[in-house]
């Protein structure tokens, strides 16, 4: 063997890129790009946020004064008074009938249902949180509007909003109670506790950050939500007076005005500020949402190891 | 208590005739006859398997709240009434015959509920949950420990203060049977030797009925043994004699540590 230099140079090349080709080549090169292509995609997330976030306040802020919130629209001119009004009343509509059956639904898959009963809910609950929401809007049409003749309702809104939400508030009930380390069960058991002692005094203040959790998340959709609630709660440009009569809310005003004819001037600055308005109060729902579930999960710490 | 009030001549906690437990079509325990007396320290032991720990859950009906077992055979509770009777209620009969976990199984609450959960269960009023939750406390040896902590959450006590916290919780509703399985297992050897205490001090009272895969804890913290295999009971009897003189090979490789 002549070895020596040769013999080194040739050991040398079987390290470098050059030294391979083809897939092994490629794979490698894809590789060295990786982490260059996942910061892009987490900035194409982030992106659309922020910049829908900036072109909304951008919009919204200048004009924004005191009087949006407490005067009523009138023609052109006038404040978002009686559509905040109309959305708050259709959220606790809808709130309170998701985390009332949400909850009991919840219950039932987790504690006492038989298991092909509750694996059924849990597909149930699935495919109604998969219904489009303008589907759930011409149902309510149908069923609450015509069907009932009520004509347009702030209850029939309400209630549409409300099965719009359960599947979000069963479902979180249902993984909550479920997620209960099976051990807590047994110890209330065994001191005598029955089911229901075991649920209420046990199981639901361990699940209870969980299922808070759901309702914000499910109220922040609700919020957001135009096409259950323009079939069914009508719209109705003065403050409601009664759950029998028609409301205007928040997401009408962006839908209506956006692109009604003047599509310049007041009604699309109130289009704008309904819409800043919206993101404003589900920020803050998320905000109490992680405040809430931090300070419960710190006292539940050591209980999932 | 009405439980004390109930004479019991024989001095018997809990007299186990023909006891066998199946799990579909498998035997997990298989035709167990045992006295267990009152006021002593009853270790069971056995190699995995062997079904200690079914036995022990089979003694105040925590077989139930497993699917899929079915019991056979009698247990009497002061050797004198049938817990699986349909007239008795598993309630009661889970209070009268606590139950303490291998790994500690505190609620996430504060250690003052934690030992109240069973008196608020029976609705009792606060100044007798005071009361009780203290004594608890003191009997299970770790008064001392938390008496400054009560409002804490049991979560934050370490493992072994944990594990008396649970022991106190069981105590709190004055059972006159204690079922412990493997109750130092997750434990440190110093929180060992405090339960093992707490055993021996309670022993005077209450009977108890532990599963422990420690031959050396047997020895030491029990008066009578019982030892288990492949679902039957093998031997049992005064832990002395059992260790030192075993009637039976099995028992003696077991003891002797040549398997298991």
């Amino acid at each position: 063997m002549t070895a020596g230099a040769e013999g080194r140079g040739e050991q040398a090349t079987t390290l470098t890129y050059a030294s391979v080709s083809g897939r092994t080549r490629r794979r490698l090169v894809f590789d060295r790009l990786i982490p260059w292509l996942l910061p892009l995609a987490f900035v194409a997330v982030l992106f659309p946020l922020f910049d829908m976030i900036f072109w909304v306040a951008q919009k919204a802020v200048p004009t924004f004064t005191l009087a949006t919130l407490t005067e009523t629209q009138v023609g052109f001119g006038g404040g978002l008074y009686s559509m905040i009004l109309g959305t708050l009343i259709l959220i606790a509509i809808g709130t309170a009938i998701a985390t009332g059956i949400g909850i009991a639904a919840g219950f039932y898959t987790a504690e006492y249902a038989p298991p092909a009963v509750a694996s059924f809910g849990r597909l149930a609950g699935n495919i109604l949180a998969g219904v489009p929401a303008i589907v759930l809007g011409y149902f309510g049409y149908y069923l609450l509007v015509l069907y009932t003749n009520w004509g347009f309702t702030t209850l029939a809104g309400g209630i549409v909003l409300g099965i719009f939400m359960v599947p979000y508030v069963y479902r979180t009930t249902d993984v909550a109670l479920t997620g209960v380390p099976p051990t807590q069960r047994e110890a209330a058991l065994a001191m005598g506790a029955r089911p229901r002692q075991y649920l209420l005094r046990i199981a639901f203040p361990i699940a209870l950050p969980t299922i808070l959790t759901g309702i914000f998340f499910a109220m922040a959709l609700g919020l957001g939500e135009a096409a259950p609630i323009v079939y069914t709660a009508g719209w109705s440009s003065t403050p409601i007076t009664g759950l029998m009569q028609p409301t205007s809310f928040l997401t009408g005003a962006i839908w209506l005005f956006y692109d009604l004819p003047p599509s310049e001037g007041t009604l699309l600055t109130l289009a704008f500020q309904a819409a800043f308005l919206l993101i404003l109060i589900v920020l803050a729902l998320n905000v109490i949402v992680q405040l809430l579930s931090d300070r419960y999960r710190r006292r539940l710490q050591g209980l999932f190891e | 208590m009405s439980a004390e009030s109930v004479p019991n001549p024989n001095g018997v906690a809990l007299r186990v005739r023909h006891l066998s437990v199946r799990a579909r079509d498998r035997a997990i325990l298989t035709d167990i006859s045992i006295d267990i007396p009152d006021k002593e320290v009853t270790a069971v032991i056995g190699p995995s398997g062997c079904g200690k720990t079914t036995f022990i859950r089979s003694l105040n009906r925590m077989t139930e709240t497993t699917h899929g077992l079915t019991v056979q055979g009698s247990v009497l509770y002061r050797g004198q009434e049938e817990i699986y009777s349909p007239s008795v209620a598993p309630v009661l009969v889970r209070q009268r015959i606590g139950m303490v976990f291998q790994r500690p199984t505190v609620f996430p609450i504060s250690v003052y509920e934690n030992v109240a959960f069973g008196l608020r269960l029976e609705h009792q009023p606060e100044d007798r949950i005071e009361q009780e939750v203290e004594y608890s406390l003191v009997r299970a040896g770790v008064w001392e420990e938390v008496k400054k902590d009560l409002d804490r959450p049991a979560l934050s006590l370490s493992g072994g203060q944990q594990q008396r916290i649970c022991i106190a919780r069981a105590l709190a509703v004055r059972p006159r049977i204690l079922l412990m399985d493997e109750p130092t297992a997750s434990l440190d050897p110093v929180s060992t030797q405090r339960v093992e205490a707490t055993l021996e001090e309670l022993s005077r009272e209450i009977s108890i009925v532990m599963v422990t895969h420690s031959i050396a804890q047997a020895a030491r913290a029990s008066t009578r043994t019982a030892y288990f295999y492949q679902g039957r009971l093998i031997e049992e009897g005064p832990t002395e004699e059992l260790f030192e003189r075993p009637k039976q090979e099995l028992t003696e490789e077991y003891v002797t540590g040549r398997f298991g």
